[in-house]
């Protein structure tokens, strides 16, 4: 019995530990800060944060499972060139199925689904841990990531669809509508000034928390 | 002329790459708290994004569309900014090594700066010749560095003044890009 | 033993001063391969997408067409092989950017109908050009009327979007002359 099948034996507790971690305790977007640009730009609306979300953990998923598989072959030297073509394979391919399958989707996330190639969140991941963990844990740690990215622009997305337009669109069904607001809805909050107001109040929000506990 | 006036103004005050596009957020917030700083990333970025636009106009117009294969658009460009910005930090540090001190450690961080890959996405998009291309570069590189100036200005400021603990650092950034964004919308409608 | 020595080989690849760039390169080549299915697979349907939703957007102006042809950026609409108006895209610049404007005309060259397509206009002001209320105005009106009323023509500007509105406004009528010579003189 070597060290290898000791490592790649499951352990059902640490693939959910990893999983967690991603969602709470390392939040890409509210505690690491990372992945910013989309963040900002495709929470408009509820349906879009949830297409992005959807992309970055099929990106983050497949990147992962992948750089976990050749990370004993990958020489360091170009390590990095080599997580970038993996990454943007499977970008390409998220962007063709969009297009092919979900084209409103595709014209409403517009140059912001080739840029998840750029999100620091993916590379980060597979830096910090696909390139030295077993497949199993990098896909957790996958998953993890993009769950948190995606329940952050979720929270964001809603926060500014609902106050911005009044009501709530998601696959083109109307869930509710608030009379007054629909009425003579605060645009601001769909428009850029308002994606970092609402980013701001959220983070120090977060932060009032963390201090709060600490205390 | 009047078309290459108006992408480059557009992309400076209007449709800036930080301010209403979001792009380049991370520098624009991890390199904004000193002034001197903000001026040797703004110029690093600025560089590396005029040189990516020529060389993925060429690719894009000559070779992508030609053979009907722009959707590998994001797989080349990305790796051939990544090959410039590899290039361009070995050339700054052979021939000029005063101008590879100020910029030299920026220019790893530019690799998965959006801004970099924005533009040259944003030529795409637009289908936009060589020059154009180039124009859009300026104009992008060009808003952006004047964001991170006015950025770095205020929050050197800023950190003079009695901040609440929870919004001290980065809430604060973010709302004064939130004003500053709010006051450029002032330019909308002027082309 | 077998297994050790494998591992030795294996080994000495790894060490190989060009295995990196071998491995690099055939990393590439993997994906540059795989895109290639995946496109083949997504083209054929992606362009379909495109033509269905070219003609959805025609049919909302032409309902009983049943096809179009393109000719210098002119939609020529077809029912039963026979002309029954033509349609084009304007182009307009707008408060906050582009305003791209679907607009079908009959074949006495009257407007019958126009949609906007695409715009990055103030959400709640400008947008309002895409309203039916807007865009009805356009309904039967030949190009001389196509100016906004405060300019003396018969469309009205959406309140507070006046910029917009003269977008929209002046592209359609720019378009439309455009268009009228190259039909006349093509005889579409």
């Amino acid at each position: 019995m070597n060290m290898e099948e000791l490592e790649e034996r499951f352990s059902a507790k640490k693939f959910w530990k990893e999983l967690a971690k991603g969602i709470i305790l390392t939040n890409p977007v509210f505690v690491l800060v990372l992945g910013l640009c989309p963040t900002l730009a495709v929470t408009t609306s509820v349906n879009n944060a949830l297409g992005m979300g959807a992309g970055v953990i099929f990106v983050l998923l497949g990147s992962n499972f992948i750089i976990s598989i050749i990370r004993k072959i990958t020489p360091g030297m170009v390590r990095i060139p080599v997580f970038i073509v993996v990454i943007a394979s499977f970008v390409t391919i998220l962007s063709l199925v969009f297009e092919a399958y979900l084209p409103p989707l595709y014209e409403s996330l517009g140059i912001y689904l080739p840029l998840i190639v750029v999100n620091c969140i993916i590379l980060g991941r597979a830096e910090v841990f696909a390139s030295k963990n077993p497949i199993i844990y990098s896909i957790a740690d996958g998953l993890g990531a993009g769950l948190g990215f995606t329940i952050a622009l979720i929270i964001i997305s809603f926060l500014r669809e609902v106050l911005g337009t009044g009501s709530l669109v998601i696959f083109g069904k109307q869930l509710f509508s608030i009379p007054v607001i629909s009425t003579s809805p605060l645009s601001i909050f769909i428009m850029p000034p308002g994606a970092f107001i609402i980013i701001a109040l959220l983070m120090a929000l977060f932060r009032l928390i963390g201090v709060l506990k600490n205390e | 002329m009047n078309n290459l006036l108006t992408i480059f103004l557009g992309l400076v005050l209007i449709n800036n790459f930080i301010l209403a596009k979001f792009l380049g957020l991370c520098p624009f917030f991890g390199v904004s708290k000193k002034l001197s700083n903000a001026v040797s990333m703004g110029a690093a970025v600025t560089l590396v994004m005029l040189i990516a636009s020529i060389a993925t106009g060429i690719i894009y117009n000559y070779i992508l569309v030609p053979y009907n294969v722009q959707f590998m658009n994001i797989i080349i460009y990305i790796l051939v900014i990544a090959a410039l910005v590899q290039i361009v930090e070995i050339v700054i540090k052979r021939t000029n090594i005063m101008l590879y001190n100020a910029l030299g450690i920026y220019l790893p961080l530019i690799t998965t700066n959006c801004a970099v890959l924005g533009i040259t996405l944003i030529n795409a998009q637009n289908n936009y010749s060589l020059l154009q291309s180039i124009v859009s570069a300026l104009g992008g590189g060009l808003g952006f560095t004047l964001m991170l100036v006015i950025m770095s200005a205020i929050r050197e400021k800023n950190e003079l003044a009695d901040t609440p603990k929870s919004m001290k650092g980065l809430p604060i950034a973010f709302i004064i890009a939130s004003l500053l964004s709010l006051a450029f919308m002032g330019f909308n409608g002027l082309l | 033993m077998a297994r050790k020595e494998t591992g030795n080989s294996f080994n000495k690849i790894l060490q190989n001063k060009f295995y990196p760039i071998i491995f690099l390169a055939l990393i590439v080549f993997i994906a540059v391969v795989l895109l290639m299915y995946v496109n083949n697979i997504t083209r054929v349907k992606i362009l379909e997408q495109r033509e269905a939703k070219i003609i959805s957007q025609l049919k909302n102006i032409f309902p009983d067409m049943d096809k179009y042809e393109l000719k210098e950026n002119i939609y020529i609409i077809l029912k039963n092989g026979k002309t029954i108006g033509y349609s084009f895209i304007a182009k307009g610049k707008g408060y906050g950017g582009e305003i791209n404007t679907l607009v079908g005309i009959n074949k006495d060259f009257s407007i019958k109908e126009i949609t906007v397509l695409s715009n990055s206009e103030t959400p709640g002001l400008g947008t309002r050009v895409t309203l039916s209320s807007f865009t009805d105005q356009f309904k039967g009106l030949k190009s001389a009327d196509v100016v906004l009323s405060k300019d003396g023509g018969k469309v009205d500007a959406v309140t507070g979007a006046t910029i917009s509105s003269r977008a929209v406004t002046d592209s359609v009528k720019k378009e439309l002359d455009k268009n009228i010579e190259i039909i006349k003189k093509n005889n579409y």
